[in-house]
């Protein structure tokens, strides 16, 4: 991805407004009494459009502002929401993405470890009371919307931020012209 | 070229994750910082008009998942309004006589519900998206009088209590977090007990007795004991409605020295909240 002013512009954009409705709309509702968590699957979307580097920056970016609003230690979601956009531009700088299966998949994989990481933080902090066998229910719902999730976002996305992509730019310049009258 | 590209990128990782960790140092344990306070008086706002724009969208997904919840729950409701008509009998007469022994003792009326401080009503305008931290962010701060420990209800019971706290915002943490303890009292039993939460589950509380010469029943009410001394003092106020016994089998209470507690409050699905300024204690 060629990260214009304008790219980062609608970036940030695109990371404040995935805060915010995480906040206020998608921890709010539920499904199978398992509320959706997209914010893993939106670093994973970032990443694998801009490579490691811009999903470590926006994972790190996106967890900073998560723990801001929830008044939580700063630096937890961030930790974890670097490694997944780390990993997931490093996917994509090593591998070409042929099936659109991948992304989905990636995002509910990544998803999976995300929440797992989110675990693990506060176990180091530690936890003093019983752990419900249900939080693997929890988690593994929330991989299947990442899913889901992340096929939209991976679409949404990939139209936002067009004008940047290398591959498409490649497209673009070597699609032959059209003759008229031919 | 592509040697330096490489560094340049490891350099930034290794900054991010370092910059984290020193964050995570920094900032454990503590209240709301400097930076806290600055964005969410910024973005406050911004989450209050969301939260009350995308109300309907929500209400409509609630809707249907409560829709297939519901369907299964019938049968047991009914078997619930036959036995609360008796208590509701039982409870009048209780009532009568509560009211002669106040006037023969000239103390005041009071309500389930502490009089002394205030309340302040608030919406939720967030909630943390894992199922490891059980909170969600209130419009309501210090500037209208919220501290820290201030006891948080809704029209059920007892939610959880003001964890942090800013400005315009207040952090609640719910009585399903597992870092929240709330000491209870069974009634009628009048067994005193440490309510503790299980992570992944916010409809079970789980009861520790303090002392366990008594036995506790389902379907006995649980309410905040609000009584000061000994290693764990109450932070709540006392008679708040938490919940009642859900599971109580003799093994486990002779065993364990534990019940299990439905609490009475939605706490996966809140939207209203008072908060009882002034009447908590550290």
């Amino acid at each position: 991805m060629i990260l214009t002013p304008k790219i980062v512009a609608r970036l940030v954009v695109v990371g404040l407004l995935g805060v915010l409705l995480q906040l206020t709309f998608f921890s709010q509702i539920e499904l199978f009494h398992v509320s959706p968590d997209v914010l893993p699957a939106l670093v994973v979307v970032l990443g694998l459009l801009g490579g490691s580097l811009t999903g470590a920056v926006s994972g790190f970016a996106i967890g900073f502002l998560l723990d801001c609003l929830l008044i939580q230690p700063l630096g937890g979601a961030s930790l974890v929401l670097i490694a997944v956009g780390f990993a997931a531009g490093t996917f994509r700088e090593r591998f070409e993405i042929h099936s659109r299966l991948v992304v989905p998949l990636l995002c509910a994989v990544f998803t999976l470890l995300a929440e797992l990481g989110f675990g693990a933080i506060e176990a180091m902090f530690g936890i003093n009371t019983d752990v419900s066998v249900l939080v693997l229910r929890d988690i593994l719902v929330k991989t299947v919307f990442a899913f889901f999730i992340g096929w939209a976002l991976y679409a949404g996305m990939r139209r936002l931020v067009r004008p940047a992509l290398v591959d498409e730019a490649t497209v673009r310049r070597t699609r032959r012209p059209t003759v008229l009258g031919a | 070229m592509y040697r330096k590209q490489l560094r340049r990128r490891r350099a930034v990782l290794a900054l991010l994750i370092v910059g984290s960790f020193a964050l995570l140092t920094l900032t454990y344990g503590q209240g709301s910082n400097g930076i806290q306070r600055g964005v969410t008086a910024i973005f406050t706002p911004i989450s209050s008009v969301l939260d009350r724009a995308l109300k309907p969208a929500r209400d409509l997904i609630n809707w249907v998942d409560e829709t297939f919840d519901a369907r299964g729950k019938n049968h047991k409701l009914e078997t619930e309004v036959q036995a609360l008509r008796k208590e509701v009998v039982g409870g009048k007469v209780a009532l009568a006589e509560n009211e002669e022994l106040r006037a023969l003792l000239k103390l005041e009326k009071s309500g389930a519900i502490p009089s002394e401080g205030g309340a302040v009503t608030g919406h939720v305008i967030g909630v943390s998206p894992t199922v490891w931290y059980s909170d969600v962010m209130i419009d309501v701060g210090s500037a209208d009088g919220v501290k820290i420990h201030d006891a948080v209800i809704n029209g059920d019971g007892l939610v959880g209590e003001v964890s942090s706290v800013t400005g315009g915002v207040s952090k609640v943490r719910l009585i399903s977090d597992h870092s929240s303890r709330v000491t209870v009292r069974v009634v009628p039993a009048g067994v005193t007990a440490l309510a503790k939460a299980t992570v992944g589950e916010p409809n079970r509380l789980v009861l520790g007795f303090f002392n366990a010469d008594k036995r506790v029943h389902e379907g006995e009410k649980v309410v905040t004991a609000g009584w000061r001394g000994g290693e764990v003092e109450s932070r709540f106020p006392p008679n708040i409605p938490v919940g009642e016994i859900s599971k109580a089998s003799i093994i486990e209470q002779e065993a364990q020295e534990q019940a299990i507690v439905a609490p009475y409050a939605d706490l996966r699905n809140l939207n209203v909240l008072q908060v009882l300024t002034g009447g908590s204690h550290e």
